[in-house]
């Protein structure tokens, strides 16, 4: 109908062309209901022959305006973990269990002027053997006719690491980052974004419980996000794409590219398909399983030469590619209230890296997440 | 602007409420002055009087608004022209008498939105006398700038109503929807029905808001400008749309369609009710079937 310029829908889309006539079209308006969300995820990952972690994580998080023009978010996270200890490579046994409870809890009070936004966030999270508190500062610009956004960020973020078994005490990590962005509105239909985040880091990487696992005491990163929205009047559905390029001091370069369907279905269902695709070079102190000839397991050739190089079999740091497959479901059961269900599958592989040779040795790692959720509008 | 204007705002303190109307009241002003064809400096009256002669560079939102005028000119198959304007010259509302066939075959030679020759920022009338009139949908398009204004301020509940035509940018603070009466095209004191708004636009067109009768028969204000003459079919048209200039629009272009109208709101998406030729009243599914219709006030 639309294609078709005599009928009266064009004028609509016509009119929605004009200067200022629709708020920004990323709702940067002050939130205008108080809302409170539930959420439970259950995680569980494994390697052919073993089940590795499973996390199993109770969430709220809550907005809500404040005096029309300020609002005020939270969240509460409570995660217990447990499994086998996550074993690097998949030749290394990795005996000992593990359990954790990890509590994050977060807050962000943001006020809403005409064209602009700021905001200020503060977050902390808490293991047994792990404490991260972090603040961010935000700030966005909107052009006069709404259709242009910068946004600035600023944040900083502090860890403390002390392992009960005491192979390093009172370590930190201290982040610095800064952040770069702009949203742009070509059509009523599409909207782009790039964002641009570089940050600072320096304290400790390593992994305590490794007993071969010593990384650089700092990691500057760089990432650009690039996304791209497109609707589809026809369907009245969307698509959602986005790609990122990801590079750091530990030589880690990386590529993600993902495409998301936002499908709209009659009585308040939307479905939503994705799929995501990643492929990364190794970090340069990465090591292939293959062991020194006389220490044997885990130690990687040389390290008796050089015990205090950098070494890490964390498959993490490996070469691989990764691909992603998800589904979104979702259902508005009134105005006010809404459920969703999420399930992602996650496999990646040596093999299936692009753009490079990918780490050999190491046994497919799968993941899958998934998350059921309510949220209720006030 | 020589309508009734109102700026409502709930939920608000007073002061910041206050503040806030006038900021949409000025809006208003801003775009009232800017595109009156009454004053020879604004950027129409620059234009037209520079018809038949050198282009006139334009502003962006005038460039948009061109822009919109062309839209609606090919979706209208070209009954809404902003170069019609000039027909008023062969009607005089005030002296109730009809044109000559003279009179309204030289101000129809002045119309044609094709005479308008525009060239990215610069726009030329190419015959002199001609002129361009923002007047069929400046005030709605104030109505959806002042709204939007003060819905990026923060605003959630009100509308701002410039004489009628009004947008709509959140339900009253209970959350119960703006009730808005919709004229009566025959009786000044009365409404056809009432209509619940509570985000969007709402705009009537009708054959009431100027014209005169001659021999039983009602010439109104609306022309089509492929015959000169005012347009006879329906007492009014009211459109409920998501931005109040679309409203507007659709309900001028189905005051031009005439008897083509009902196929013409039914694809245009939008929901529509229609005081007919002889004061029956039609509507598009689920408008103006409540019960307080045809209530006088």
């Amino acid at each position: 109908m639309l294609k078709n310029p005599s009928t009266g829908a064009a004028v609509l889309v016509a009119a929605l062309a004009l200067p200022g006539v629709v708020p920004a079209a990323r709702a940067e308006a002050a939130p205008d209901s108080a809302q409170i969300g539930f959420k439970y995820l259950n995680y569980r990952d494994s390697q052919p022959g073993l089940k590795r972690v499973s996390v199993d994580a109770p969430s709220v998080s809550w907005l809500l305006p404040v005096a029309g023009s300020w609002s005020l978010a939270g969240s509460y996270t409570l995660d217990s973990v447990s499994g086998a200890s996550p074993r690097w490579h998949s030749s290394i046994s990795s005996a000992s269990r593990m359990s954790d409870f990890r509590r994050a809890a977060d807050l962000r009070v943001t006020k809403y002027l005409a064209r602009s936004t700021f905001s200020f966030g503060t977050a902390y999270s808490t293991e047994h053997d792990y404490r991260s508190n972090s603040y961010s500062l935000q700030a966005t610009f909107s052009s006069d006719d709404n259709n242009t956004t910068w946004a600035v960020g600023f944040g900083r973020a502090l860890d403390r690491i002390d392992p009960v078994n005491g192979i390093v005490a009172d370590e930190q990590k201290r982040t610095t980052d800064f952040m770069l962005g702009v949203t742009q509105v070509l059509t009523p239909n599409d909207i782009v974004q790039a964002n641009l985040t570089v940050a600072r880091g320096r304290g400790y990487y390593s992994d305590p419980y490794k007993q071969v696992d010593q990384r650089p005491r700092e990691r500057n990163q760089s990432a650009l996000m690039l996304r791209w929205n497109h609707h589809f009047d026809g369907l009245g559905a969307s698509l959602r794409t986005s790609y990122r390029y990801y590079d750091d001091s530990f030589d880690v370069q990386a590529h993600t590219t993902s495409a998301e369907w936002v499908q709209p279905l009659p009585r308040g269902w939307t479905i939503a398909p994705s799929i995501r695709y990643h492929t990364q070079s190794a970090a340069r102190f990465y090591y292939d399983p293959v062991y020194d000839p006389l220490l044997g397991e885990p130690f990687p050739p040389g390290y008796l030469a050089n015990p205090a190089g950098f070494y890490s079999a964390d498959h993490r740091l490996s070469a691989f590619g990764a691909l992603t497959l998800g589904i979104k479901v979702s259902k508005a059961i009134d105005k006010n209230w809404n459920a969703d269900l999420r399930y992602e599958i996650y496999e990646q592989r040596g093999s299936w890296r692009i753009g490079g040779t990918g780490s050999p040795g190491l046994a497919p790692f799968r993941a899958r997440f998934m998350q059921v959720g309510v949220t209720h509008k006030f | 602007m020589a309508c009734g204007c109102e700026v409502r705002i709930a939920g608000l303190d007073e002061a910041s409420a206050f503040r806030l109307a006038q900021q949409a009241i000025e809006e208003v002003r801003r775009i009232e002055n800017k595109y009156s064809r009454y004053r020879a400096d604004s950027i129409v009256g620059r234009i037209n009087a520079a018809a038949g002669d050198a282009p006139v560079q334009c502003d962006g939102e005038t460039v948009s608004l061109m822009d919109y005028a062309d839209a609606l000119h090919a979706s209208s198959d070209g009954l809404f022209d902003i170069t019609s304007g000039v027909l008023r010259r062969a009607w005089d509302f005030r002296r109730a008498r009809l044109p000559s066939v003279a009179d309204v075959d030289a101000a129809r030679a002045l119309v044609g939105w094709q005479h308008v020759e525009r060239d990215g920022r610069h726009v030329r009338l190419s015959r002199a006398g001609m002129e361009i009139d923002f007047g069929g949908f400046g005030k709605e398009y104030a109505a959806d700038r002042a709204a939007t204004l003060l819905i990026d301020a923060g605003c959630r509940h009100g509308f701002v109503n410039l004489g009628g035509d009004l947008r709509a940018f959140g339900p009253q603070p209970d959350g119960s929807a703006w009730r808005f009466g919709i004229q009566h095209p025959r009786q000044a004191d009365a409404t056809v029905a009432s209509l619940d708004v509570v985000h969007g636009g709402l705009a009537t067109s009708g054959d009431y808001e100027r014209y005169f009768e001659l021999d039983g028969v009602r010439y109104c204000h609306i022309l089509d400008p492929r015959t000169g003459w005012p347009v006879r079919y329906w007492q009014s048209i009211t459109v409920l749309a998501p931005l109040a200039i679309a409203a507007g629009s659709l309900s001028t272009i189905a005051m031009l369609k005439q008897a083509a109208a009902g196929d013409f709101l039914a694809r245009s998406g939008a929901a529509w009710l229609a005081v007919g030729p002889r004061g029956e009243v039609v509507s598009s599914d689920g408008v103006g079937d409540d019960p307080a219709a045809g209530t006088v006030e």
